[in-house]
């Protein structure tokens, strides 16, 4: 592309109306033409709808200021801001801001193309990421300007509320689904030159759902999830051997974790669930094989191949990759539902799993208690299956969830608003919720307008319909409200850190609870599903932080977690207790647990472990109890992990240099949020939270 | 003593309309929309889940007893108010 990122080029030249001005102007379409006044008139009547008198004398005073400087060679985005200034000047504030140029600053884009992005640590610095950040920054502008409201855009802009994902304003946030649409309908995608009948080989069902993911991540902003992944797959492997069993695993995680062409350069962001046992609502359900056929059997029979499989992918996150490090992608959700204790071989697996946990840290541990299954998305959402699931369970390629958008809620901005009254607080907490609520509402009308397009649009991929349904079903979709410190505000309001006293947590849950409540009256009002999240916050409990501590000065300086005076400055992540706290994981479990059943959306408890190694029978033991005494959703384990950039060994802790060849070219690893990676690639906020990060040694 | 109860559920109504419950030192938490301190002290004895698979629960904060269905409740209420007579 040429030198500017012009939105609307002004198309027309109109040689009626030149002024005999010796000017040149460089357009956005990488033309050099002559200057002509009536463009200017043209592009404020198309896109501003003033009318034309007012635009003919906005364009003489601009032409004047043109002639008078003498200039000889203008761009059209220097045009535009004289136009705009113009605007400002009669008071047209409205048609100022559909005037808009979108864009950035020639520094910026310097700085992004040669210096690393340090938002989101899963984005790589490349040129395929700097097309995505450049694109990104301008979408992110569009969605303030104009598709949110002012009174919205406004509060993500001062940070009452951050709006996640404003640079990806065209797609929904998350997707979680069933390798059975793939098996039942092949791949098909709407613009693909080729069209593959289901798949009659493990492989190619595995090329299958690597593609569809791929297809998926420029559809979605967040996590492709995928439920039941080894029971699914089972179908395909009965009679396989051994080695080739772990052969497909090897592919599988390596074919996601190597994924990094698709969208700037990032790897897909992808979950695949698991399960020991069959859940209770998959296992009476006919099971699709090879070339999408029925194989005549329920899922209920391939417990022992899924079991293998399974089993399999473990002992491949074991290994790590070639150089022994974990993988980041794609990561391991296992389900414990109460079947799993009874089940055959659950105990030889879950050392397994723990062994990874402890060795790795790949692990997650998802608790299904009761009868309320789940499947989970991204870092920390998931779905609880309603009833209406369970009747799409019996056709699993219904079965595909996705959240619309986050927004999450500065919740110690509201304690420093409220200075200690407590009505003032909830009402505020009332009011943020509300505009939230607002938000959601006017992303689902702006994706709907796309939607509407159909295949011809820009969303063709969800709007494909296969089984009577679009791909995206809008009416089972979900709206995600997220919190950030909830510590610091009930440590601002009350004077103590949730981990300080039972009053501060009740109070704690007092707040949610308000979050919870006002979620479930808003769906029925507006009909739509709003939920609570854990906002896993990467960047958002750092940028709430600095915003607080310029605006809310001395009130955030003794709030905000982290050092100041190196600016690695964060608030504590959704509900969490203060991670630098040193508690027994057990009780960091139970207590951050009694939230967890508040927030749909899933949520997630990390246990930091270090260089510390715990042993594997004695997580096992601790898995038990966590699942049997508390009402935690979901843990994770997470050791931290140094490579050796020369000798490419890899040792247990963070350290300063190799401790086999000494060298100190090295790279830190560890567990950001919801996912491993490179330490060099985080946010100053993180490497605060980092450094303060508590690690659990002697309690296992 | 807490009772969490809701206002549509028969069984809580049930121990509602057959005890004293102001007598017997008991505050009752209807779970409804509007009542975020009750739902959060639902979630402090770590009750969400086994609320909702069914109310009403009784929690004996004292005796650290957690009491579920109706009819459990019944019983051990019937026992306190011999008790106290
Ligand atoms: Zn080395």
């Amino acid at each position: 592309m040429g030198e500017v990122l012009e939105l609307k080029p002004m198309k027309l030249f109109d040689t009626k109306d030149t002024t005999d001005l010796a000017v040149f102007v460089r357009t956005s379409d990488e033309e050099l033409v002559t200057w002509n006044r009536q463009k200017i008139v043209e592009a404020l009547i198309r896109e501003t709808f003033l009318d034309r008198g007012t635009a003919e004398i906005i364009s003489e005073e601009v032409e004047k200021i043109i002639l008078k400087s003498g200039i000889s060679v203008l761009t059209s985005p220097l045009i535009r801001e004289l136009v705009d200034a113009k605007l400002i000047e009669k008071g047209l504030e409205k048609a100022r801001k559909m005037h808009t140029r979108l864009g950035m600053p020639l520094y910026d884009v310097e700085q992004l193309i040669v210096y690393p992005n340090k938002e989101n640590a899963n984005v790589p610095h490349g040129p395929e990421a700097t097309n995505l950040t450049l694109a990104e920054n301008i979408k992110k502008e569009y969605a303030l300007l104009n598709v949110f409201s002012q009174d919205v855009s406004d509060a993500h802009m001062k940070g009452d509320i951050h709006l996640h994902d404003l640079g990806f304003i065209d797609r929904p946030y998350c997707s979680g689904q069933s390798l059975e649409y793939i098996k039942k309908f092949g791949l098909s995608l709407p613009n693909s030159l080729a069209i593959a009948k289901p798949a009659k080989h493990p492989e190619v069902l595995l090329a299958h759902m690597v593609k569809f993911a791929a297809a998926l991540q420029s559809n979605f902003a967040g996590a492709i999830g995928w439920d039941a992944v080894n029971l699914f797959f089972a179908p395909y492997l009965e009679g396989l051997s051994k080695k080739d069993l772990k052969q497909l695993a090897q592919m599988l995680i390596f074919e996601f974790s190597q994924q990094a062409v698709a969208r700037g350069g990032q790897a897909i962001f992808s979950d695949i669930n698991l399960y020991w046992e069959v859940p209770k609502h998959f296992e009476d359900v006919p099971a699709i094989g090879p070339g999408g056929e029925y194989t005549g059997k329920t899922y209920g029979e391939y417990a022992k191949t899924a079991q293998e499989f399974v089993k399999a992918l473990f002992e491949v996150y074991m290994e790590g990759d070639g150089c022994g490090r974990p993988f980041f992608f794609p990561k391991p959700l296992v389900h414990i539902t109460e079947k799993f204790w009874n089940e055959d071989g659950s105990e030889e697996f879950l050392e397994l799993i723990c062994d990874v946990a402890c060795e790795k840290g790949n692990t997650y541990f998802v608790f299904d208690r009761g009868n309320t299954a789940k499947i989970s998305e991204c870092c920390r959402l998931s779905f609880k299956l309603e009833k209406s699931d369970f009747e799409d369970a019996k056709q699993p390629w219904k079965m595909r969830y996705s959240a619309i958008q986050n927004v999450t809620i500065n919740l110690p901005r509201i304690a420093y608003e409220a200075k200690g009254d407590d009505t003032k607080l909830f009402n505020l907490l009332t009011e943020r919720i509300e505009l939230a609520v607002k938000a959601h509402i006017q992303k689902r009308m702006f994706l709907e307008k796309l939607l509407s397009q159909g295949e011809r649009g820009p969303l063709a991929l969800l709007t494909m319909n296969k089984d009577g349904q679009p791909y995206l079903r809008m009416h089972r979709v979900s709206y995600l409200i997220g919190m950030v410190g909830l510590n610091e505000l009930v440590q601002y309001h009350l004077g103590q850190e949730m981990h300080e006293s039972d009053f501060a947590i009740k109070f704690g849950l007092k707040v949610i609870a308000h979050m919870k409540l006002l979620c479930d009256r808003f769906s029925k009002i507006h009909n739509m599903h709003f939920v609570l999240e854990q906002t896993p916050a990467e960047s958002t409990a750092y940028r709430f932080a600095r915003l607080d501590l310029k605006h809310f000065s001395e009130k955030a300086g003794r709030t905000v977690k982290g050092d100041i005076s190196r600016g690695e400055i964060y608030y504590t992540n959704s509900t969490y207790l203060n991670v630098s706290h040193p508690i027994n994981p057990i009780d960091r479990i139970r207590i951050e647990g009694l939230f967890h059943p508040l927030i749909e959306a899933g949520s997630l408890t990390h246990i930091w472990l270090g260089e510390k190694r715990p042993d594997t029978k004695s997580l096992a033991n601790f898995i038990k109890k966590i699942f049997h005494n508390t009402e935690n959703d979901q843990v994770a384990f997470s050791p931290e992990f140094t490579t050796c950039l020369d000798c490419k060994k890899t040792m247990r802790g963070l350290l300063d240099s190799c401790s086999y060849c000494g060298s100190e070219r090295i790279e830190g690893m560890t567990r950001i949020t919801g996912y491993f990676t490179r330490i060099s690639s985080w946010n100053k906020g993180k490497l605060g939270e980092l450094r303060d990060r508590f690690r659990s040694k002697d309690y296992f | 003593m807490i009772l969490f109860s809701a206002p549509t559920c028969d069984k809580c109504n049930y121990i509602k309309k057959n005890f004293n419950l102001k007598e017997l030192g008991i505050r009752i938490e209807e779970l409804t929309e509007e009542n975020a301190e009750g739902l959060a002290l639902l979630a402090w004895h770590g009750l969400v889940k086994r609320a909702e698979e069914g109310l009403p629960i009784l929690v004996v904060e004292k005796e650290k007893l957690v009491i579920r269905g109706y009819e459990n409740i019944a019983k051990y209420l019937e026992r306190k108010v011999r008790l106290k007579n």
